[in-house]
């Protein structure tokens, strides 16, 4: 195993305990609701295959199924979010910038990088909120949920953003 | 085959995806109340659409033999029903008088008998009933005639498979009636106007009786067992030499629309005839 993963797989843990214990407990006016652990799969690097992706984020999302006991919700919609988390990256991205860079606002710039997380982040929610009504009778109700999470989730994100450039 | 492999190869981040999500899919419905419940109602739903509809189709196509079918059935129910109405036609007449009426009058030795009224030519004066019950059957003249209406008439003469039936219209009919809730026993004659009504003749002075008030026959008629309705009388007037009453009753049955009767004999009849002749 090298170091690379070693860290990924530390920083995977440290996320999930982030996320139960701390921004999994916020809920906004009963509609936000933040999502960390997709700061994880948003730094994954450029060219991680598919399936990798898949993994990690199928992975990720049973994790916070099993704590927050929504057994499946959570890893449909991240493994969604994964799986179209390339396709994204590649829309969003200049030409001529390395392969292997992770995605931040250093490497891609500022507006791109939060096109990026705005896109994936709400590319995640969708699913989930749909999933979790299980009815599209409420658009409403799943429209406030959406933007809402959003919102928080890319305040926090941001944050992190900023915090951990060097 | 390569190219199919080849492709699968390609897109296999695709297969695991749709892996993924599916059992993602398969969690979510079966471990969460919620969407397990809304899941299942949604796919009986539809399921019973897709159902009703391939069965729609089938039916369609077995149409001829379930037609023959039916109509073996229908013959054979036909047939069943002729039966039944015989039967009913001899249950009916059972059924509707009043149990007490059989209960009390059984320990007196009468004896019932069902019949049918296969001619009743109401429409002449002076008519004759015809039932389908004889000597055979054990019908013997003078035995009473009533349905579940009421009071029909007493049987007149009697062959060995048919009966003649005076019915109470008829001039030469009298019996003995007494008003409900009296002990005055009195005739019941026709004055030949209509079959509807009949009159009460020799009703005492000192009798107490009313308009509405219901006549059945009396304990004193050898024919009819006691308390078997006869009509309701719907108008008193003075008799003709002014020593009575004379009320008019209306009966009872409606001897347009006779069916089915009942035939009532006394067992002690004969033996009771036999004892009165020897004192005239």
């Amino acid at each position: 195993m090298t170091s690379d993963t070693l860290i990924r797989t530390r920083n995977f843990i440290l996320v999930l305990l982030v996320q139960i214990f701390i921004f999994g407990q916020i809920h906004l006016f009963g509609y936000a609701t933040a999502y960390i652990p997709l700061l994880f799969i948003l730094k994954l690097p450029r060219y991680t295959s598919h399936n990798a992706l898949l993994a990690w984020g199928f992975l990720m999302g049973l994790i916070i199924d099993i704590a927050a006991s929504t057994p499946g919700i959570h890893a449909a919609a991240t493994t969604f979010a994964a799986f179209m988390r390339n396709g994204v990256l590649e829309g969003l991205i200049q030409k001529g910038t390395a392969d292997d860079i992770t995605p931040g606002a250093a490497s891609i710039g500022w507006s791109s990088y939060i096109s990026y997380m705005s896109i994936c982040t709400i590319l995640f929610y969708i699913p989930l909120y749909l999933l979790e009504l299980f009815t599209i009778s409420y658009p409403l109700t799943l429209l406030i949920s959406v933007a809402g999470s959003t919102l928080l989730t890319m305040l926090f994100l941001l944050v992190a953003e900023a915090l951990t450039r060097k | 085959m390569q190219t199919i492999l080849n492709f699968l190869v390609k897109h296999n981040h695709w297969f695991l995806f749709i892996l993924l999500e599916g059992i993602s899919f398969m969690l979510i419905i079966r471990f969460n109340n919620y969407q397990n419940a809304v899941f299942f109602t949604s796919a009986n739903n539809t399921l019973g659409d897709v159902y009703s509809l391939i069965t729609d189709v089938d039916n369609y196509f077995g149409l001829r033999t379930e037609n023959a079918e039916l109509l073996e059935h229908n013959k054979e129910l036909a047939q069943e029903v002729a039966e039944l109405r015989l039967r009913l036609n001899e249950a009916e007449s059972l059924n509707a008088l009043s149990k007490e009426t059989i209960a009390s009058n059984a320990k007196d030795n009468y004896i019932f008998n069902t019949a049918a009224i296969i001619n009743n030519s109401h429409t002449r004066l002076n008519y004759f009933i015809v039932i389908d019950k004889g000597a055979k059957d054990g019908i013997e003249s003078e035995m009473g005639v009533f349905n579940s209406q009421g009071v029909i008439g007493t049987v007149y003469m009697v062959s060995d498979n048919y009966s003649l039936v005076m019915p109470l219209p008829n001039s030469k009919s009298n019996t003995s009636c007494k008003v409900r809730g009296g002990n005055e026993t009195t005739i019941l004659q026709w004055d030949g106007q209509d079959k509807q009504h009949s009159y009460l003749v020799d009703l005492p002075r000192h009798s107490r009786f009313a308009q509405g008030d219901t006549v059945v026959t009396s304990s004193h008629s050898s024919i009819f067992p006691e308390d078997i309705p006869v009509g309701v009388i719907d108008k008193v007037e003075e008799s003709i030499d002014g020593m009575f009453y004379r009320a008019r009753v209306r009966l009872f049955a409606d001897f347009s629309t006779l069916r089915s009767v009942y035939t009532v004999g006394h067992k002690g009849y004969k033996e009771q005839k036999e004892l009165e002749k020897k004192i005239l």
